[in-house]
């Protein structure tokens, strides 16, 4: 039976639904048809479905599954048949098992002869002749299929299968209605040459006939022929034509998605399918440089400058053997069979880890926990949090004596009468770092003078406070506690919807000289340009966070960074929806020693902020980008220019990082340790393998949903060290680490006091 | 068992473990002290003294040790703990770097 994998949302959008609710019994086959005619208000009736339904469902043959399928959405399959022989015959020039069941599977419809007849029957009775499997149909269609199959043959035949098996449910469902098919056409989604007439075509179209990727005009304007066509339902020409239809718009979305793997399949194989394709890929790609304004820095511009020449390159190298150092955008990469992780010893689990998981599984059982060092305390309670066994009886133990650091990364087990008993009696003398995240349900004004703050020296030595998510905290209840402790380095309120801007001035007014890292993300009652007087009298910001603030904007930036932005060491703006790329022009003018920026979800930046990234900020290490619309030759120019020092990058979700993205990495990010492409659907196998096997410092890699990535990257890459994460079904939260292992990102504590 | 190959483990209490080199090194802490130059009385001797680590706790991680290599060589098998060493054994684990 075939396996419903998660497969790549096709751009058409009224396919999907249908092929997902498609398993019906022969009973619903009308209903699952006339769902799409209607959505489409389509004037056709559905009549042709019933009467032929009866005809068909009888004379499938069982031993095929596809056929099964097929058989039971009735008359519709008529069309689908033919449609099939299209990408038969493709499969068959590479993959012969498979396609003797779809050529099996034609002849599912009424008339037809089981093992191979070449007989296509009409509604009308007449019987058109099919030629062989090779000269079928529409052989666009079929070309369209070979570049499936040409991708079946390098080892996706599981997806690309699915593919077509979807793409004939959809065929099904649409076939009763050929205004609908006919209307997607209408979209532009029609990549190949039209036929007009049948027969005569069918020659002149058979074999050999390449499709090119890039639509010619004119068969955009094929839909307008087939009005007529479709209206004579009788005839050869009208079914012929929504069979080709049919596959014709699949192939082009299997073509969409497949050009750049068309380009290495070829380095590979040498076949001559994708050279139309990589012509027009330099062509694409200039049109996307003239697009943005010229008025990067020199350098950057230089940088981008060589991408687009890679491009052009392309033509030029085409014929020339893959030898692997080729910077073209094609990627050399082969899997190194044996090597790798399988070649390396497994790892046996470290004792620590073996006892700290029994440690929680008989939490209960812990009597004390003196002597524990801190850092197993964190370890300890992460994982306590994490599967959900904190309690207050370890809370106590953990308060007990005069303990230095508490980090709760949970806390919404804690009651407000917990809370208040455990850290009644706590002597907080000694305490340094206090993260309490998610109290919400703990913490509130009225309890915070009975608990944390008993008296004005009750927390001398806090340097780090963490109380996200305390939505009952408000401004005076934050002044209560910060009054008790004068030391305060790093404070983090995320998530404090109660705060607002008068939170920002009692802390800049008790720790303007000394809070070097602050945290204000999603606090939704903080308005962002009245916290900004406060904001600059802090004198040495080292870290600021305020993302999902949405009236974060440009002025609110150019005026902040303009005052503090010298110092600045981190800088979240995630999700801060205004701002646009003169921000980051400023931030790059101002903020030299800037390590970690993260700008994901601000969809407004463009190619030019990278150009200013990529002059200003030379010590950035670490960059965090999520569905932002940058180009894949702007991050790879800006990889080369800055990628040296980069330790951490994420493009999560930047959907244009493609093949220089990853030449660029895999030459230039020598220190990379952790690496993010979740999303990024236009890297290939290939191009994976190039870039994990030449990070040779990676040791983190998210890939989550990469459907694209099979095991020929998973098992042959031979970076012995790199976790990838994110393909396969695992504990998610293993993959979180703590956030911060010492009480600030930046400082070390002792060097302030 | 060869001198040459052996190190011998003390406990707190002076119980002796003489175990492989081998297995010593799966502790990065024994495999610094042992290899490390600097003429080190461990490396020379081939004994390393824990005056924290309890006999029971160090005869634990001796099986330990065995444990792992056996396992990186393919024989995956389950180590078992007694919950009552846990604590001490983390500890130890930890210092050890194992």
């Amino acid at each position: 039976m075939p396996v419903l994998r998660s497969r790549e949302i096709p751009p058409v959008p009224p396919k999907p639904p249908k092929a997902r609710s498609k398993v019906d019994p022969p009973a619903t086959p009308t209903q699952g048809r006339e769902q799409p005619a209607t959505r489409l208000s389509s004037p056709h009736s559905l009549t042709p479905s019933p009467k032929t339904a009866g005809s068909v469902s009888g004379s499938a043959p069982s031993s095929l599954r596809r056929s099964l399928r097929l058989s039971s959405k009735g008359s519709s399959n008529v069309g689908d048949q033919v449609g099939l022989p299209e990408v038969e015959r493709c499969i068959e020039s590479s993959n012969g098992d498979v396609s003797k069941k779809r050529k099996l599977s034609v002849d599912v419809d009424g008339g037809f002869e089981s093992g191979g007849s070449r007989v296509l029957s009409l509604r009308s009775g007449g019987k058109v002749t099919k030629r062989s499997p090779l000269g079928d149909g529409d052989v666009n269609g079929g070309g369209g299929g070979d570049e499936v199959v040409e991708s079946n043959t390098k080892g996706k035949s599981i997806a690309e299968t699915e593919y077509i098996e979807k793409s004939e449910r959809d065929n099904e469902k649409e076939n009763v209605n050929r205004k609908r098919r006919f209307s997607s056409e209408e979209k532009g989604k029609g990549k190949l040459v039209v036929e007009t007439d049948l027969e005569s075509k069918d020659e002149t179209l058979v074999n050999g006939s390449v499709p090119d990727v890039e639509v010619p005009a004119e068969e955009v304007k094929s839909p307008d022929e087939k009005p007529s066509k479709r209206s004579n339902r009788g005839t050869n020409g009208g079914r012929m034509e929504r069979f080709r239809d049919t596959a014709r718009r699949n192939a082009s979305r299997f073509a969409y998605f497949n050009t750049q793997e068309e380009e290495e399949k070829e380095e590979e194989d040498n076949n001559n399918l994708s050279m139309e394709a990589e012509r027009e890929i330099p062509s694409v790609e200039e049109q996307i440089e003239e697009n943005v304004a010229e008025d990067w820095p020199g350098p950057f511009s230089t940088a981008m400058k060589i991408i687009r020449d890679r491009a052009a390159n392309l033509n030029v190298r085409q014929g020339s053997s893959s030898s692997g150092q080729v910077p073209s955008v094609k990627i050399n990469w082969v899997p190194q069979k044996g090597k790798g992780k399988e070649g390396s010893k497994r790892l046996a689990p470290s004792l620590l880890d073996l006892s700290l998981r029994i440690l929680v599984d008989n939490a209960d059982a812990i009597a004390s926990l003196d002597h524990v060092p801190d850092a197993l305390r964190h370890k300890l309670c992460q994982m306590l949090c994490d599967s959900r066994r904190m309690n207050s009886n370890l809370l106590d133990l953990l308060l007990s004596g005069s303990p230095t650091e508490i980090r709760l990364k949970e806390c919404s087990w804690l009651t407000e009468d917990q809370f208040t008993e455990c850290f009644e009696k706590c002597d907080t003398s000694n305490l340094t770092v206090l993260q309490l995240d998610y109290c919400g349900q703990s913490l509130a004004d009225y309890n915070v003078p009975s608990t944390l703050a008993r008296s004005p020296i009750s927390l001398p030595a806090l340097t780090t406070l963490s109380l996200t998510g305390a939505y009952r905290l408000s401004d005076a209840g934050l002044s209560v506690l910060v009054s008790s402790a004068p030391a305060l380095r790093s404070v983090n309120l995320s998530q404090c919807s109660f705060l607002t801007h008068g939170a920002i001035e009692i802390l800049a007014s008790s720790l303007a000289s000394v809070l070097l890292e602050l945290f204000v993300d999603d606090c939704q009652s903080i308005d962002a340009m009245l916290m900004l007087p406060s904001l600059k009298k802090l004198e040495h910001l080292e870290v600021l966070s305020v993302a999902g603030l949405e009236s974060v904007t440009d002025k609110f930036i150019k005026e902040f960074i303009s005052a503090r932005g010298d110092g600045l060491k981190e800088l979240n703006l995630s999700g801060c929806g205004k701002l646009t790329d003169s921000s980051l022009k400023i931030i790059a003018e101002t903020c030299s020693i800037l390590r970690a920026l993260d700008i994901g979800n601000v969809p407004k930046l463009t190619d030019n902020s990278f150009g200013h990234l990529a002059s200003g900020c030379r010590s950035l290490e670490s960059l965090k980008l999520c569905r932002n619309a940058f180009s894949d030759d702007a991050i790879a120019a800006f990889l080369e220019m800055s990628g040296e020092i980069l330790k951490e990058l994420a493009l999560n979700n930047v959907g244009k990082v493609g093949h220089n993205t990853a030449l660029s990495l895999a030459r230039r990010s020598r220190n990379l340790v952790s690496l993010d492409l979740s999303w990024c659907r236009n890297l290939t196998d290939e191009a994976m393998g190039l870039i994990v096997d030449s990070c040779l410092a990676l040791r983190v890699l998210k890939l989550f949903g990469c459907t694209q990535i099979t095991d020929v990257f998973l098992c042959g890459h031979s970076n012995a060290d790199v976790e990838i994460i994110g393909l396969k079904l695992s504990p998610l939260l293993e993959h979180l680490k703590a956030a911060v292992e010492s009480p600030l990102q930046y400082s070390s504590v002792s060097s302030l006091i | 068992m060869k001198k040459e190959d052996t190190v011998k483990l003390i406990s707190a209490e002076g119980m002796e473990f003489v175990i492989d080199k081998e297995a010593a090194m799966v502790s990065q802490t024994i495999r610094n002290m042992l290899t490390s130059p600097g003429g080190f009385a461990e490396a020379e001797h081939g004994e390393v003294t824990f005056p924290e680590i309890s006999a029971v706790i160090l005869e634990k991680i001796c099986q330990y040790f065995y444990w792992s290599l056996q396992y990186s060589r393919g024989k995956e098998t389950e180590f078992h703990i007694e919950p009552e060493l846990t604590l001490e054994l983390m500890m130890a684990a930890n210092y050890l770097h194992t």
